[in-house]
């Protein structure tokens, strides 16, 4: 009788799923949908955008209405008006927006390096650009489908309210979704670098805040040392403020347009390196 | 399936692996790469993973360089050191995210998470979070992420650290189901009595060089300046009388109710000794090799290379 050495069984069907970067950033999308801090930061962006939506509506009674007539004066005086009002829409939820980055990105690297999971993932057919592509494209895309909202629902409010006379321009979206993009990439870059420096997750959220508000301490000391303006632009804060006034034509006081593009630029660079250089296989210590 | 070519592995200045040759053959069965820590298991592990590329030498797993190689990687498992897993997941849907990266998807992805928690015992309990489940439990959990894809080589590092001695025994039954089922197992260890109750095929791994390889019998015969402790239990001076006379002996010395020789070349003497004490010429009672195990061996072939 003849013996036969053991032979496995068929492999299963690989190679069926989705990209690995695709497969990583929505496990990390569900990982934040089951915590209570998605809760408590919808609730706040929920009452901003509700606050926004009804400025327009205020906005169309006080032109439209003459009983507010009388006050449209006093309105417009403690109301932004025209181009500032445009950038406006994304404006007010920057320090909650850079708080909740915070919190989120921090973990995202240091998580994964406190528990050791990037050996797994790379033992996987995983590779080190699809770790950071998931990680960077989680902490852009999470600020932008935020600000979306701010974006859009106040112009299509306009819209239906006013027709193309509304309070928000009917290019607006076309102005502030670019500057929306550029800030996203920003913060995520930001966060995911700082967390990469990071061994546990609370670190991460410490280092993304450190980096931030340090930054932008540097920025107004040297500033104020020498009196260049463009030197703000060091601050990711008000890089993120100052794209959507440029985009819209609004003269930010500190930030032009070459220090912006500069800073920004200067940003996602440093912060993307650092998380790749984190993030190497050979950092994936088993 | 595995082949290491003069490979070496340098983190900077430090030497991690010195040029290591071996080949591990095709279909399955335990490799065991024991050493103590610091030895090089690691590093050796991470170059067989794909995790770095050597510093030197090559490296083919399945015939390729596995570095940064889907190809390979999709073809092997991997159980890291540690016990850490992120507390507050689930393990079945950490286990789910990990099958997808292996390109696993829809039912296929069920099934086979389904069949790998089978396999390890935890079917009934995947549901929990990482931290109301036991060392042993998130070991188990940890075996069955390296499953999912079936890989065709296995490697565990250090994977009984921490175990109780039930969940240790589990562990190693279902490493032998899973080597007799055709996976090639490579389990790396600092602990002697694992590997040698896991399996006789050792790799043995000492400051960065590989110091043996083969059968524990096998390393043993390397070693013929080091000679062989038996003790024979039996009326101990007329023991001892025979012994002196066998020109293998190298030294003796008597205990309450045993007498143990030091001697070259067993294999001589050992049918001799049977020959004795069938005809009756010496009382023998018992006889028991006191440093035929692995724990002799790796002293003997450590304190030469230290």
């Amino acid at each position: 009788m003849p013996i036969y050495a053991p032979t496995l069984p068929p492999a299963p069907d690989l190679h069926q799923g989705h990209p690995p970067a695709l497969v990583l950033m929505r496990f990390d999308l569900t990982r934040l949908w089951r915590q209570k801090i998605g809760r408590f930061f919808g609730f706040a962006f929920l009452m901003l955008l509700i606050w926004k939506v009804a400025r327009i509506y205020v906005d169309h009674l006080l032109q439209t209405n003459q009983a507010f007539k009388p006050m449209q004066e006093f309105a417009r005086t403690i109301l932004t008006q025209g181009a500032d009002f445009q950038a406006d829409l994304l404006n007010p939820a920057s320090y909650l927006l850079w708080f909740l980055v915070a919190l989120v990105g921090g973990g995202l690297v240091a998580r994964d390096t406190l528990y050791r999971v990037r050996p797994l993932m790379y033992a996987h057919p995983v590779a080190p650009r699809d770790y950071l592509l998931a990680k960077l494209g989680f902490a852009s895309l999470l600020p932008f489908v935020i600000l979306l909202p701010f974006a859009l629902l106040p112009w299509l409010m306009s819209l239906l309210l006013a027709g193309f006379h509304g309070p928000v321009w009917t290019t607006a979206p076309l102005r502030l979704l670019p500057a929306m993009v550029i800030s996203s990439v920003l913060m995520g870059s930001l966060a995911v670098g700082a967390s990469s420096m990071a061994a546990t997750p609370r670190a991460g959220i410490g280092w993304v805040l450190g980096l931030v508000l340090g930054a932008g301490t540097l920025a107004s000391m040297i500033h104020g040392l020498t009196g260049i303006k463009a030197v703000d632009a060091l601050n990711p804060i008000m890089l993120a403020e100052a794209w959507p006034q440029l985009l819209v034509g609004v003269e930010h006081p500190m930030v032009g347009w070459l220090p912006a593009l500069l800073g920004t630029a200067f940003h996602i660079a440093l912060w993307t390196f650092v998380a790749a250089r984190r993030t190497r296989p050979s950092e994936a210590v088993i | 399936m595995l082949t290491l070519d003069r490979a070496s592995l340098r983190y900077g200045p430090i030497l991690g692996l010195s040029p290591t040759s071996f080949e591990l053959p095709d279909g399955g069965g335990i490799t065991g790469l024991l050493g103590p820590n610091g030895a090089g298991k690691s590093s050796l592990l991470q170059l067989l993973s794909g995790l770095l590329p050597p510093s030197g030498g090559e490296v083919r797993v399945f015939g390729e360089a596995p570095f940064r190689n889907p190809a390979v990687l999709a073809r092997l498992g991997l159980v890291p050191e540690g016990d850490r897993l992120p507390t507050g997941l689930r393990a079945d849907r950490w286990l789910r995210m990990m099958g997808e990266l292996s390109g696993l998807s829809g039912e296929g992805l069920k099934a086979a998470v389904a069949k790998a928690l089978t396999t390890v015992g935890m079917a009934d309990r995947a549901h929990l979070t990482f931290a109301r489940m036991s060392k042993g439990m998130r070991q188990r959990i940890r075996l069955a992420q390296a499953l999912m894809h079936e890989p065709e080589l296995l490697i565990l590092d250090e994977p009984f650290n921490g175990l109780d001695p039930e969940a240790r025994l589990t562990l190693m039954a279902l490493l032998r189901s899973l080597a007799e089922a055709g996976t090639r197992i490579l389990v790396s260890s600092h602990i002697l009595g694992e590997i040698a109750q896991l399996t006789d095929r050792i790799l043995l791994l000492f400051r960065g060089r590989l110091l043996a390889e083969g059968t524990v019998t096998e390393i043993r015969q390397l070693l013929d300046r080091h000679p062989v402790e038996l003790r024979l239990t039996g009326e101990a001076q007329v023991l001892a009388r025979w012994a002196v006379e066998q020109p293998e002996l190298v030294a003796l010395r008597i205990e309450e109710g045993s007498v143990v020789l030091s001697v070259r070349s067993p294999r001589d003497i050992l049918p001799r000794l049977q020959k004795a004490a069938a005809e009756g010429g010496i009382p023998l009672q018992a006889l028991d090799p006191l440093d035929l195990n692995l724990d002799a061996v790796f002293q003997y072939l450590t304190k030469d290379h230290a």
